[in-house]
């Protein structure tokens, strides 16, 4: 078993799309899921064989630290896994939802987004990570742009320039990195900048420097409160399936770059407190922004960004249980927004409107997008039964075994922030199913969109219920982070 | 020195004309400052004044004032990274025309907070 192949397999099946494009214009949109469903299988197979000792693989045959690395860690094969899922159900949604524009160069870049998200998380050296952020980035700025109206090219071009700045940091940040210690393997440098620094409990400013060009780089992609102006208007104009891979994974490699930098390789921990701050400005200022919204797609939108600042609020607490928390709403979110976005997609599709107030009754007409919709916002609101129940139970718990005046404050915001986040999600369920109908004409349910709409459902309740198993995995994915030592010597031996 | 001042110089003009224009091809232009100075930087961040080429093309060459290759590839990669975006953006340039008639950024707010 060789976790190459989770990068290997979309990238190819990505390049040859348009060569199959050539036989068959049919055939196109089913290589994706394929792809996707391969990627699925292959991570969950590799769980086992990982959670007792990650893989390390040499990229060319040069001996580490000169060459690139695959690392692939509990952490890895979470993202990996959430990804290959997502994208799975996500392209099996598409083959029906996606009628027009160029579909060969859709289903194309929409794999070359997810290989740059797999590579992203696998990868254990700082400019290959660079570079696979750089596909996700360059083929999301064209898939917000794949309906090519007035409202997509707009978002498209914020998003690229704004992308476009932040990766300018991340380059200049990993530059500065290579500049003061010689290498660009993520061990190798955690290695270095321990035996400098050691356990110090200020941070040095040669590594305060290149810490918040990086920060600022992936804040920018993980849209982190101030970085995060582009996310609404591309989340919204996107087509609803892109709108829900950019929702539920794009942003969270950010996060996920993120913390690779701040717990494996710089581990600095003092810093924490302010990052969960900013982690709650974020929380505070998309909830609060969300509720404000008339478009549907633009209040899921705003509600990614209060999710996103969640996340990171429960990975900065910095305590193993607390991370895995984070973890665990990484999980939630990517679900539940994956299936409130391909919910909705349909909902617009039949309305024509993006408006609310045009969905009054539409719980009659389209049982299963309504059911969909219902099921991911209780989810994401945090009832019990479903998945985000557990993953918020366990945030406030850690943030109250943390036992500081500071967290205490902080949680009683996030618990505030969860009321305001059922206010706006139940304003839209009221309308979906209690309001007088308008005239909307019924229309039979695509049987993919149905199959996916119950994929997801099942995972959502099913983890709901039982969450033991997937916490073991969790819990393994922040212990690799909060041991530095661990991770530098499964890698440099 | 004088590089990393050149380079810096180059990406904070860069910003600058971000922050200040509202032309879209002038902040494409300030997108590409922003590359090439990261470029430079990179390229000076491995650079040896008299430096030879990282070969051993003929014997008694010393190692000590060879260039540094790594920081050469990775502008190479970078320079690859920013000639797409680049592309990508004028390509969106063209269909913002197409749609709006101008490329003045502060008249373009369809979309607000």
């Amino acid at each position: 078993m060789n976790p190459v192949y989770l990068i290997i397999i979309p990238l190819l099946s990505a390049f040859s799309i348009p060569l199959f494009g050539l036989i068959s214009k049919k055939l196109v949109k089913f290589i994706p899921p394929l792809a996707m469903l391969f990627n699925a299988v292959y991570a969950i197979l590799l769980i086992p064989q990982i959670l007792k000792k990650p893989i390390v693989v040499l990229m060319g045959g040069y001996s580490l630290p000169f060459g690139i690395n695959l690392f692939v860690g509990p952490l890895g094969i979470i993202f990996t896994g959430v990804i290959a899922i997502i994208g799975f159900i996500v392209s099996f949604y598409a083959i029906n939802y996606i009628k027009e524009g160029d579909k060969e160069k859709y289903h194309m870049l929409y794999l070359l987004l997810l290989t740059g998200a797999t590579g992203a998380v696998l990868t254990g050296d700082i400019f290959n990570l660079f570079v696979f952020c750089e596909i996700l980035c360059i083929s999301s700025f064209a898939l917000v742009a794949d309906l090519g109206d007035k409202r997509s090219i707009e978002s498209s071009v914020k998003y690229l320039i704004q992308g476009s700045v932040g990766s300018g940091f991340m380059l200049l940040g990993i530059g500065l990195l290579y500049g003061q210690f010689g290498t660009l393997n993520m061990a190798h440098l955690a290695q270095i900048i321990t035996e400098k620094y050691g356990a110090a409990q200020s941070i040095p400013i040669d590594l305060f420097i290149p810490f918040v060009f990086v920060i600022i780089g992936f804040g920018i992609e993980g849209s982190i409160f101030p970085l995060n102006a582009w996310l609404p208007d591309a989340h919204s104009s996107a087509p609803s399936t892109i709108s829900a891979v950019l929702s539920g994974l794009a942003i969270e490699i950010g996060l996920y770059a993120i913390i690779r930098f701040v717990f494996t390789i710089f581990g600095i921990t003092s810093i924490l407190p302010a990052l969960a701050i900013l982690g709650l400005i974020t929380l505070v200022i998309g909830e609060i922004t969300a509720f404000a919204q008339a478009n549907i797609k633009r209040m899921l939108a705003y509600s990614s960004i209060g999710q996103l600042g969640l996340i990171f609020f429960a990975i900065s607490i910095g305590t193993s249980e607390a991370i895995t928390g984070g973890l665990f709403q990484f999980l939630t979110h990517a679900f539940s927004k994956a299936l409130l976005f391909l919910s909705v997609g349909y909902m617009i599709y039949r309305t024509k409107s993006m408006e609310i107030s045009s969905f009054k009754g539409i719980g009659k007409k389209m049982p299963f997008a309504s059911l969909a919709f219902l099921i991911g916002s209780f989810s994401l609101v945090g009832l019990p039964l479903f998945m985000g129940f557990s993953s918020k139970f366990i945030i406030v718990k850690s943030a109250i075994l943390k036992n500081s005046t500071l967290f205490n404050i902080l949680i009683m915001v996030v618990l505030l922030c969860t009321i305001i986040e059922g206010a706006y999600f139940f304003k839209v369920i009221q309308t979906i199913y209690f309001k007088k109908s308008n005239n909307i004409e019924i229309k039979k349910a695509p049987a993919t969109a149905v199959i996916a709409f119950f994929i997801l459902i099942i995972i959502i309740i099913g983890l709901g219920i039982y969450p033991n198993e997937v916490f073991k995995i969790l819990q393994c994915g922040a212990t690799e982070l909060l041991d530095k030592s661990q991770y530098i010597r499964s890698v440099l031996g | 020195m004088v590089y990393y001042i050149g380079a810096f110089g180059l990406i904070i003009i860069g910003l600058y004309v971000l922050m200040v224009k509202r032309n879209l091809i002038k902040m494409i232009i300030g997108i590409s400052l922003i590359n090439t100075g990261l470029n430079l930087f990179l390229i000076s961040v491995g650079f040896i004044k008299l430096g030879t080429a990282p070969i051993f093309s003929k014997p008694g060459l010393n190692p000590k004032i060879m260039v540094d290759p790594l920081p050469q590839a990775m502008v190479l990669t970078a320079i690859v990274i920013s000639v797409a975006t680049l592309a990508m953006a004028l390509a969106l340039a063209i269909r913002l025309y197409e749609h709006h008639g101008t490329l003045d950024m502060g008249k373009i707010k369809d979309q607000k907070w």
